[in-house]
């Protein structure tokens, strides 16, 4: 709760007005129905006209119709659907021929799609997975009917059990039909070459061997298998591979394949590693203790977003440097890159709708969209250098143009006391009444102490009397006694005039069955009608509790009501064993007379 | 429909080889992994129960992960066992998976049964030898079934395979479980090293010198806290209870204005409240608020406690009465509350039960000089000169002993009171507080003889009791020993912040005096 108000400070501080605000509302269509991760958005000049157009690989509502989309300005340019859902989006150069126009690569599935000029051209499928050979061998075995059904499945769960190379889908497939369908599953699939396919998650371009803006960049890969793939932009072979100890998320890379690299993942198992251009396995980690919501490096640092609210920046040796508290959950970071003064931020989508812009610790800015944004990405958009693409949850796109005087600046008042230190507190007023029993209580103290003993004397006392009474004449709900501890309670349902009356008799020894029990109800007849008012109690078994239904007749129109008395009697006592008085509510409803 | 057919068109390329019509191609199992997963961290969970039910659909059931996210889904919103039953399933499907048994003890974990955690953790220790996660855990859980020995074992190796703040804080709450304070410091003291912006850790590092009465080091750390998050109200809570100690009664309530919009019902920032404007001599203030932290913490007697000491100020003597007999309910080892409760009994004129209380309260108290003083002033004043003069030796045997552990001052009240007692009992001139005091001492030797048929009255006159409260309270020369006390005494945590006492223990002395007068 601290954490919000102050933030709420922050934010009244670093946020401004539309008159001086740092962005020009460009465009916003709440409608756009573009649903898209942050790793969708890419910024490029496709066409080699200056023009900069932005690439979405769009899942479509529900992530039912996945299309690439190309928009020039405000206006949707093309839109081609696509085989699968897109992973991620990125434009690279591939090679050093003029005219140096990008390409667009897509990551869907196993492939990534490449085209160039928009079109087409080139498919390149992750390398099939070796399969269990134990497994292969088993289905060669199947193929010529050396090995029935039952023992084939036996065998496959032998491999499961302990196999480091998991088993393939045909034969998770297998395992889990039953007997009857085996032999069908075996004459039908036995003739297939066992296959084991891996997916794309995450994919990033890494420049080869120049630092230049325009240089040729290679696709790096992040699979399903907990590997990394570099491919070669040229020929799309692999040109490294690295493996991970978990299944990377977000990847971020710095310097050039050739010369020096490095790759940071963020994996599914709350953990970031850090790898360099020797290094088959990961150099550094970092245990986040929570999943990674965005990975942006700024400069050297690495900035990560947790889903415990918060940034961490990190060194490239994974060194903690700080956190800050966010108001609510990170949706999606990317970085906000402004050349022209040489500015790198970090963005932060919150779950509350703001945009949130951060220079390490520093917030900078905070821009709040209608919907909570679910992607993000800055850069050449048109002819503008700045500007800021949001796509919202429900499908909304904005465009923000940074203004070309906007200059960020740490907020000032961040080490100010917070807002709430000027604000009275709220202690309750004096009363009169207050005052004039103060006085008094001075003036006549002892005598009201004395009073006040006395009457808690005879209070206890009444007090103890009545418990007495109550226990010599059994007029509690609840018997003791060694022969019948018996339990009453009672439950009056209805509006009236018809009540039904349900007493629950729970008989609380532990081993011995209460025979012989009667229930009698003392009422007013004038008030009350019941069909029985005396009745004989079945055996009751310990433990369990008995519903007693009857029903209740209320005869007066006047709105009274009056107590029932239920008393648990023992054949041949007049003592009552327990007894229970039944507040009855007003009826609400007329009576039948 | 549309996907079964795109599906198709993609894998066309990578399978040339022919195959039998009928043999459908296999989808792959692990197809939308990534997209469960970044809906799941974006917290989208609707959206990830979607693509979850679609996949196990399209999958039998087949896909581990869409398993697993359901299940922390489930477990997410409460559905413990629910996610459990599915871990166990994820559990089947892929058993070298330390992951999935890691998962499936946390259930166990949040269902209470730690010794059945513990059990699948360490198997799951078994695969997976060097994670951080399942050390810091299986400490947890052997904290909860208080295994202290073992749980230090495994927070430690979990320190050595990945520092975390988490880790730090669980190994210093053993301690404090254990009653090691200064194992529990060198802890926090590590982790403020490790991560030096955290500020629950420095409030908690605060909050512990402050126990030890190290007031410096204590204050540095709490200012340090409020340095990197000006709103944490548990290191507000702890450095205005220190202000009050050092008179600063405006900073302080300037300070809790910003707590008391964080957390506007919290029963130590009113009872704070309430004792800064007693501070400020606004009794009626004062009243209320501790009025209102009483409404919010009826059984905390530290707040009744003080409920009594300000209503004894006020002269109500019937009400001090009521708060101060039940705080003794709920504290029934404490000296100083009898001896309040004597306090307000003698003056609602029931010596019998003063007697009693005061009876009590020696019997309870070590320390407190003031418990027999005050007693032997209603001795004194009952005419029975032998017990006061009995109590008055036991005051100076606990006078020296104070002095022997630390050079003090007394507070001159309490001086001043002993001096004329001792004098009337005809025993003044052996006193033992020669330094603190110089002035008024050889001020009173000279007419002590006069001023003991002047105590032959009734010594507790009333109307006197407001200016020795406040002069006291203004004064702060509480004898330090006393304050240690007051702190070791309620067994605080660390993380809960009851900074109450320190505020309590001022005005505590302060009451004695006015039974002296």
């Amino acid at each position: 709760m601290a954490a919000t108000s102050s933030s709420d400070s922050d934010s009244g501080r670093a946020e401004s007005n539309e008159a001086n605000s740092k962005w020009l509302d460009a465009h916003y269509d709440p409608m756009a129905n573009i649903h898209t991760f942050s790793s969708c958005l890419a910024l490029a000049d496709l066409h080699g006209d200056g023009e900069y157009k932005l690439v979405v690989g769009d899942l479509g509502p529900g992530g039912q119709q996945p299309r690439l989309k190309v928009l020039k300005g405000p206006t949707v340019l093309t839109e081609s659907p696509l085989p699968a859902l897109p992973a991620s989006a990125v434009t690279f150069l591939m090679e050093q021929h003029e005219p140096r126009t990008p390409a667009l690569a897509l990551a869907s599935g196993p492939c990534v799609y490449v085209y160039k000029n928009l079109r087409p051209y080139f498919k390149f499928s992750l390398p099939q997975l070796p399969p269990n050979p134990l497994e292969q061998d088993l289905w060669n075995q199947a193929k010529e009917d050396r090995i029935d059904p039952l023992t084939l499945k036996e065998m496959l769960e032998g491999i499961r059990e302990k196999a480091e190379v998991p088993l393939s889908v045909q034969s998770l497939r297998f395992l889990q039909l039953e007997m009857s369908e085996m032999e069908a599953f075996v004459n039908q699939h036995k003739a297939k070459v066992i296959k084991r396919q891996t997916v794309i998650t995450t994919m990033t371009t890494l420049k080869k061997n120049l630092a230049d803006e325009d240089a040729v960049s290679c696709l790096v890969l992040g699979t399903e298998n907990k590997e990394l793939l570099v491919l070669d932009p040229e020929a799309f072979t692999i040109l490294a591979k690295m493996s991970l100890p978990s299944v990377p998320v977000f990847l971020e890379v710095s310097g050039q394949f050739d010369v020096e690299f490095r790759l940071t993942a963020a994996c599914r198992n709350g953990s970031i590693y850090i790898l360099r251009r020797d290094s088959k396995h990961p150099k550094y980690c970092i245990d986040l203790s929570a999943q990674p919501v965005g990975l942006v490096r700024v400069h050297k640092i690495l900035v990560v977003g947790s889903t415990q609210e918060s940034l961490h920046g990190f060194t490239h040796k994974g060194k903690k440097l700080w956190t800050v508290q966010m108001p609510a959950a990170i949706l999606t970071m990317n970085l906000l890159e402004q050349r022209s003064r040489g500015l790198q931020a970090v963005m932060a989508a919150l779950a509350n709708g703001e945009v949130r812009i951060y220079r390490d610790k520093a917030l900078l800015n905070v821009i709040h969209a209608p919907d909570a944004v679910t992607s993000l990405c800055f850069g050449r958009y048109g002819r503008e250098d700045n500007t800021l693409i949001m796509t919202t949850r429900g499908g909304g796109l904005i465009i923000k143009i940074l203004k070309r005087t906007a200059v960020f600046v740490e907020g000032t008042g961040e080490t100010g006391p917070p807002l709430a230190q000027t604000t009275k507190l709220n202690v309750p007023r004096k009363t009169r009444l207050y005052v004039d029993q103060t006085l008094r209580e001075r003036e006549a103290g002892t005598a009201m102490h004395r009073t006040f003993q006395t009457d808690l004397y005879l209070l206890r006392l009444r007090a103890a009397r009545a418990y007495v009474q109550a226990l010599e004449s059994s007029l509690s709900p609840m018997s003791t006694t060694a022969r019948e501890p018996l339990k009453l309670h009672a439950v009056v349902q209805g509006l009236g005039p018809t009540f039904k009356l349900t007493l629950h008799l729970q008989n609380t020894s532990t081993a011995r069955p209460a025979v012989g029990l009667q229930v009698c109800f003392l009422y007013n007849e004038a008030l009350y009608a019941l069909p029985r008012a005396f009745f004989k109690v079945p055996l009751l078994v310990p433990g369990l509790s008995y519903p007693l239904e009857t029903f209740v007749e209320s005869l007066s129109s006047k709105g009274i009501s009056d107590v029932i008395k239920v008393l648990v009697l023992r054949e041949g006592q007049s003592a009552p064993l327990l007894s229970a008085h039944i507040n009855m509510p007003v009826s609400e409803g007329m009576a039948a007379a | 429909m549309a996907e079964e057919k795109l599906r198709m068109k993609t894998q066309v390329p990578e399978s040339q080889k022919p195959r039998p019509k009928k043999a459908s191609e296999f989808p792959i199992v692990e197809k939308l992994n990534w997209l469960i997963h970044l809906h799941y961290i974006r917290k989208d969970y609707e959206a990830c129960k979607a693509v979850i039910k679609e996949q196990l659909q399209e999958t039998q059931g087949l896909c581990e992960y869409a398993i697993y996210v359901q299940a922390l889904i489930f477990r997410l919103e409460g559905n413990i066992q629910e996610s459990l039953e599915l871990f166990q399933t994820c559990a089947v499907l892929s058993p070298q998976c330390a992951d999935n048994l890691k998962q499936v003890a946390r259930s166990l974990f949040l269902l209470g049964k730690h010794k059945a955690a513990t059990e699948v953790y360490n198997e799951a220790a078994k695969l997976n030898q060097k994670d951080w996660e399942i050390c810091h855990n299986l400490g947890v859980c052997y904290t909860y079934l208080k295994q202290f020995n073992k749980a230090q074992d495994q927070l430690h190796s979990a320190l050595q395979l990945n520092k975390h703040d988490l880790t730090y804080i669980m190994l210093g709450k053993i301690h404090l479980l254990e009653g090691d304070l200064d194992k529990a410091i060198e802890i926090y003291k590590k982790a403020v090293e490790f991560s030096p912006e955290n500020t629950d850790l420095l409030t908690t590092l605060g909050l512990l010198y402050l126990q030890l009465g190290v007031y410096q080091k204590a204050f540095e750390h709490l200012g340090n806290a409020l340095t990197y998050d000006p709103a944490n109200y548990k290191a507000i809570l702890a450095a205005g209870s220190m202000m009050q100690t050092h008179g600063d009664f405006d900073v302080a309530l300037t300070k809790y204005r910003v707590v008391a919009c964080a957390i506007p019902e919290s029963p130590p920032l009113w009872n704070n409240i309430g004792m800064c404007f007693f501070g400020k001599k606004k009794y009626v203030a004062a009243i209320s608020c501790l009025k209102r932290a009483n409404y919010l913490a009826p059984f905390d007697w530290k707040i009744l406690y003080n409920l009594g000491l300000v209503h004894l100020t006020m002269q109500q003597y019937a009400s001090a009465f009521h708060f101060l007999s039940a705080a003794i309910n709920f504290q029934p080892k404490m000296g100083e509350l009898y001896m309040l409760l004597a306090v307000a009994l003698t003056n609602l004129e029931d010596t019998e039960n003063a007697k009693r209380a005061y009876a009590e309260a020696v019997r309870l108290d070590k320390c407190n000089p003031l418990v027999n003083l005050n007693y032997a002033v209603l001795l004194y004043n009952q005419g029975e000169k032998k017990g006061a003069l009995a109590q008055y030796q036991e005051m100076e045997k606990k006078v020296n002993f104070l002095k022997d552990k630390s050079p003090l001052e007394f507070d001159f009240e309490m001086v001043e009171m002993a001096q004329k007692l001792g004098a009337a009992l005809q025993v003044g001139e052996a006193l033992v507080w020669t330094k603190p005091v110089k002035d008024p001492k050889s001020k009173h030797r000279t007419n002590s003889a006069s001023k003991s048929a002047a105590l032959q009255q009734p010594l507790g006159s009333n109307q006197a009791l407001g200016q020795a409260m406040s002069s006291a309270a203004a004064y702060r020369k509480l004898p330090s020993g006393a304050i240690g006390a007051q702190f070791t005494k309620p067994p605080s945590l660390p993380l809960e912040p009851e900074p109450e006492p320190t505020v309590e223990a001022s005005p505590t002395e302060a009451s004695e005096q006015k039974k002296g007068k």
